[in-house]
């Protein structure tokens, strides 16, 4: 028989990690899709109890107590349901531990110690079920019921864990050990399970579970306040919708101004630089140093400097008058050709009482005869009368020229 | 060197908010109530007092006499206060929408600059409003770029205090307590002018008009 279930348990266990993808994947999303999965393997698992089909039709899901084993081992924080019954543990203790007195006093050793071992069983599952409450209670603290997003979830979510925990406060209190120090008796192993291994887990967990509900209090109270914050902002939102023209009073002008709106305008400006204390000068002659050299020294105000307004217009034209004079000199020429007679330039100049500079007229009348045409020039004879300069030998000087035709 | 009370009161004197987030040395010196006394007892003398808000949160000076030129100061500064309400209010829900995780923005809450636009830019309704956002006078944002409205937005809300940049490299803020300071007021609004805000929101989230 022994044998049998032993090879039963590794048979299943075998199964459990061939398929271990499977059931992984099964314990993640819930439920199994069948098609992902050939139907022998199907059969199996169902014929060994992990996978199970609860209504028909209803797709195939994995058995609690894989379930839970998963859950237990894996610390999974999905786990949110608390074993609370603590009270059956307790009488089922209650009724092992008589089994073993009586078999005990029976002299039935083998007996005993079956019993024994049981009786042992269950006190440890019984911690451990406790461990294992506690233990999800604060992974659900810890990640602040992260695992739902608003804050209304929150705070149910809270409440149910709050509810929980003092469901399994006053589960606790069935512990009498008073009572179970009675059945234990004077038997030492009974007494060391019973009274000594209960006794610590049960003062562990009453511990941590006080911790739990302050903690779990003060989480409610901060999503109250952040409910309160995002309730204070959108009823804000709506009022502001509601009467566009809303202005808060204006406090400052009560009698007594709430300390909220008392807010003292700043006054401190930065402080100026004194060149004249010691203990600053490294520091200042580096600020100095930083100090791009620029002599921008301020020059003193220049009038003249200034820009001016500049009137852009166009120039009168400068007409040389020299036509008075080139008329006088053709009607010199014409005199000449008239009369036939030799007539100095000056001679005609004071005759005709030209107001010319005398030498601008002679340079002229030379201009005069040099520019007519060549054929022109041929009628005329041009004579200068010329002296030496009294100093710079070798220059002449021009006095007077005489016009007459050839 | 400048010693630790006289750094602070200089942050006070320039009207800095002193806050665990903003400046963690300065307000664990204020919450001690010897410490407290004598930075109260300096101010004095500017006719100035240390005044604390939301639950000791947050430390500020304030007036110890109210004279008329000071009453003047704090009406103007009243105003200023107001009329930044409505697009404080609106930011604040906007991030809080659009982070997903229903939490109001609170001292010391982070928030991702990039991760917000992210959101903002893959969401028109986030969009429009945030283009709502930066329209207000107190941004005065004219461009019309998620980028560039939110940018002005995280950099006017750090110059007025409201948020914090600790690493000048990275995108990241955190809310100071002048938050906490701006719940504060909406509350005392909300109880003076008899406006039961929240019990408004409920009502309208029980009406299902979303917000």
């Amino acid at each position: 028989m022994n044998q049998n279930l032993h090879q039963a348990g590794v048979k299943l266990l075998n199964a459990l990690s061939r398929n271990a993808d499977l059931i992984m994947q099964v314990y993640l999303s819930g439920t199994l899709h069948e098609s992902e999965a050939s139907p022998g393997v199907i059969d199996n698992l169902k014929k060994l109890g992990v996978l199970w089909r609860p209504e028909p039709g209803a797709p195939l899901r994995l058995k609690k107590a894989i379930r839970n084993l998963l859950e237990g081992s894996l610390h999974d924080e999905r786990n949110r349901q608390i074993d609370t019954n603590i009270g059956s543990a307790l009488a089922s203790l209650k009724t092992l531990a008589q089994h073993y007195k009586e078999a005990l006093h029976n002299h039935r050793y083998a007996e005993a110690q079956a019993h024994l071992n049981d009786l042992a069983e269950h006190v440890y599952a019984l911690a451990e079920s406790l461990a294992n409450s506690v233990r999800t209670l604060f992974s659900r603290i810890n990640n602040e019921f992260g695992y739902v997003a608003s804050i209304d979830a929150k705070i149910r979510e809270n409440e149910l864990a709050q509810s929980q925990v003092s469901e399994l406060l006053s589960q606790l209190e069935m512990f009498r050990f008073d009572e179970l120090s009675e059945v234990a008796g004077g038997l030492r192993e009974l007494r060391h399970l019973l009274v000594v291994a209960l006794q610590q887990s049960f003062s562990r967990c009453t511990q941590e579970l006080s911790m739990a509900q302050s903690r779990l209090l003060e989480l409610l109270g901060r999503f109250r306040e952040f409910r309160g914050r995002t309730r204070l902002l959108k009823g804000f939102l709506l009022h502001m919708e509601q009467q566009p023209d809303f202005v808060p009073a204006n406090y400052a002008n009560h009698s007594q101004v709430p300390a909220l709106f008392n807010l003292a305008k700043p006054l401190l400006q930065p402080a100026a630089v004194d060149v004249n204390r010691v203990d600053h000068e490294q520091d200042l002659l580096l600020l100095v140093g930083r100090i791009k050299a620029l002599h921008r020294t301020e020059k003193p105000h220049d009038e003249e400097r200034n820009a001016q307004a500049i009137d852009v217009e166009s120039q009168g034209q400068v007409e040389l008058d020299d036509k008075a004079i080139h008329q006088a000199v053709e009607a010199y020429f014409c005199e000449v050709i008239d009369t036939g007679k030799r007539l100095t330039a000056l001679q005609y100049l004071t005759s005709q009482a030209l107001e010319f500079d005398p030498e601008v007229w002679i340079y002229q009348v030379i201009g005069g005869y040099q520019g007519l045409a060549e054929e022109d020039r041929q009628y005329f004879a041009l004579e200068p009368e010329i002296e030496d300069h009294p100093i710079f030998t070798g220059n002449k000087i021009v006095r007077d020229v005489e016009l007459g035709l050839r | 060197m400048i010693s630790e009370q006289g750094r602070i009161l200089e942050r006070l004197l320039s009207g800095d908010f002193i806050c665990e987030i903003s400046d963690e040395d300065g307000w664990r010196y204020l919450k001690q109530s010897a410490n407290f006394e004598a930075v109260d007892q300096y101010l004095a003398t500017l006719n100035r007092s240390l005044s604390s808000a939301a639950d000791g949160q947050v430390f500020f000076a304030a007036y110890r006499t109210l004279g008329d030129s000071e009453r003047k100061v704090l009406s103007s500064q009243f105003q200023e206060i107001a009329a930044g309400l409505l697009p404080l209010v609106e930011w604040l829900l906007l991030v809080q929408q659009s982070s997903g995780s229903d939490v109001p923005v609170t001292q010391g809450s982070t928030i991702r600059s990039n991760e917000l636009q992210s959101t903002i830019e893959d969401t028109p309704a986030y969009k429009e409003q945030l283009a709502k956002i930066a329209r207000y006078r107190l941004f005065n944002s004219n461009s019309v770029e998620v980028v560039g409205q939110l940018n002005l937005v995280f950099k006017r809300l750090t110059e007025l205090g409201y948020l914090m940049k600790p690493n000048p490299d990275k995108l990241i803020y955190i809310a100071t307590g002048k938050i906490d300071y701006l719940y504060e007021v909406l509350r005392f609004i909300d109880e003076t002018e008899a406006l039961s805000l929240a019990e408004q929101a409920e009502s309208a989230i029980q009406q299902g008009s979303l917000l």
